[in-house]
């Protein structure tokens, strides 16, 4: 029997609603509305994490993310990808999972994760793609109405949040319900199979130090970044007495 | 002589209320963004509140909202500054000073600059100088970290947006030299040196936490991953990148136990 939350299936559905209500509205601050980085997986996670009923767990999958994607930029017509969508997707399978599994968010809880669903940032980006079609459709219409003398039609423009929301809250909706199969999988896992998650989670951890790094586009960042990193590993070992 | 039903017009202004809901309204200026218009729609929608006072004839505001159908594209926040412009532009277009063209020669000639400006100190400096930052804090201030980013990062986007729309609207054309002197160009080598630095001190942060406490060869292993996925990443992506680098822990995490 697969595992569920505490409080079993009506739980899971409860955080399935909070699920799909914060992940369409992280999707409305990612382009269409505020843009407060609210949709930022540094804050994302950790605010879908606490709703959800970790919100410690939800920062341990938001930093990495966060650096992962710190480079992704929209730039006129070139879409990123979509690591909001990831980072809801992602916090709302794997917290649920943690509490049904008795683990909370842990290194192999995530790596298993990450590994499911980092295609999400790529589908997120064709779904972007698809909302901004649909956009060029009421753009058109609001043109026709403006010619025929309608002066309420650029009203039109707050239809554009609609696609992009209800995709973002189907998504993570049924990231929480796909939860227990995580949360099975992370039972099943022992020994050898934990430490192998935990080094794939470092190894993560790996690419998203490589990724924050490029991030920063400015010739001297490798030089400056490579320079600052000897230095707090030299003062923690000192500090540590390991020299 | 100036004719006195010019006069009149001349001292039509826009009210503060409606300044204020074109100025709300801009903040889901890309709520329909698309290929073809990109901000089209959103500034349309956003600019509606003051055509609705200049233009009370229903036929001449769809007139005038149709014109601001027209392309338009620019860093949203930046925008802010072109949309208070803009404002301006109209009110002296209601009032027969200006041919309305006016505006749309301020919008196409302040898009691509501020474009460039906003891209290049809030996406490629501020963000992730600010996330940077509160990565970094994350150790020490625990879930406060989100609290680093989240103020760092609007302490200057909201005000900076604020000033932006306010400052196009008193000054319109003059907006250009206001934008100018706010160092926003010459802040942002400065920040990136910042984020470089703190990228560094995250990168140590993997290394060590994969190494300490007595786990030197599992360090070496995350910073020689590191340094190749710094090498490869451009080539192969993100995405891959990730793949490559779970499959790699997978194996040597089962080796290392």
């Amino acid at each position: 029997m697969l595992p569920l939350p505490p409080r079993g299936a009506p739980q899971l559905f409860l955080l399935a609603a909070i699920a799909a209500l914060v992940g369409g509205l992280s999707a409305l601050d990612r382009k269409g509305a505020l843009q407060l980085m609210l949709s930022r997986p540094i804050v994302l996670a950790p605010m879908l994490g606490w709703a959800l009923g970790d919100a410690q767990g939800g920062l341990l999958l938001g930093i990495p993310l966060e650096l992962l994607f710190l480079g992704g930029v929209n730039l006129g017509g070139n879409l990123p990808d979509n690591e909001s969508l990831l980072a809801g997707a992602l916090t709302a399978t794997v917290v649920p999972a943690g509490l049904a599994a008795g683990t909370g968010v842990d290194a192999p809880l995530a790596a298993l994760g990450l590994a499911l669903l980092l295609p999400l940032a790529l589908f997120g980006r064709r779904l972007e793609r698809a909302s901004e079609e649909r956009n060029i459709e009421l753009m058109q219409q609001a043109l026709e109405r403006a010619e025929r003398g309608d002066p309420t039609a650029a009203r039109l423009n707050l239809r554009g949040l609609l696609l992009p929301f209800g995709a973002a809250a189907g998504i993570c909706a049924l990231a929480v319900l796909a939860s227990p199969m995580l949360a099975l999988a992370r039972s099943l896992c022992r020994g050898a199979q934990l430490a192998a998650l935990e080094g794939a989670w470092h190894a993560v951890w790996a690419v998203a130090g490589a990724c924050a790094i490029r991030a920063i586009r400015d010739p001297r960042a490798p030089a400056l970044a490579a320079a600052c990193a000897v230095t707090v590993i030299a003062i923690t070992a000192v500090a540590r007495g390991l020299w | 002589m100036i004719p006195a039903a010019k006069v009149v017009h001349s001292l039509r202004r826009v009210s503060k209320p409606a300044l204020a809901r074109v100025f709300l309204r801009s903040l889901f200026l890309q709520a329909a963004w698309n290929p073809r218009g990109m901000q089209n729609l959103g500034f349309a929608h956003a600019i509606t509140p003051a055509l609705e006072e200049l233009y009370p004839d229903p036929a001449e505001r769809a007139k005038a909202v149709a014109r601001h159908l027209e392309f338009f594209n620019c860093h949203p926040y930046l925008a802010a500054a072109i949309l208070g412009g803009a404002v301006r532009l109209e009110e002296r277009v209601a009032a027969g000073e200006a041919p309305p063209e006016v505006v749309s020669r301020f919008k196409r000639a302040l898009g691509p600059p501020f474009a460039a400006l906003g891209d290049g100190f809030f996406w490629l400096a501020l963000r992730p100088v600010a996330a940077l930052a509160a990565a970094a804090t994350e150790p020490f201030l625990g879930l406060g970290c989100v609290l680093v980013f989240v103020l760092l990062y609007n302490a200057v986007h909201l005000p900076a947006r604020i000033w932006l729309f306010a400052t196009g609207y008193a000054r319109a054309e003059g907006v250009v030299e206001a934008v100018a002197r706010a160092h926003l160009a010459s802040g942002t080598p400065l920040l990136k040196a910042a984020g470089a630095a703190l990228a560094g001190a995250l990168a140590a942060r993997g290394v060590l936490a994969a190494g300490v406490p007595g786990r030197p060869y599992h360090a070496l292993l995350v910073a020689t991953t590191m340094v190749v996925a710094w090498v490869v990443l451009p080539r192969l992506g993100a995405t891959r990148a990730v793949y490559g680098a779970l499959l790699l822990g997978l194996v040597l995490g089962a080796r290392f136990v």
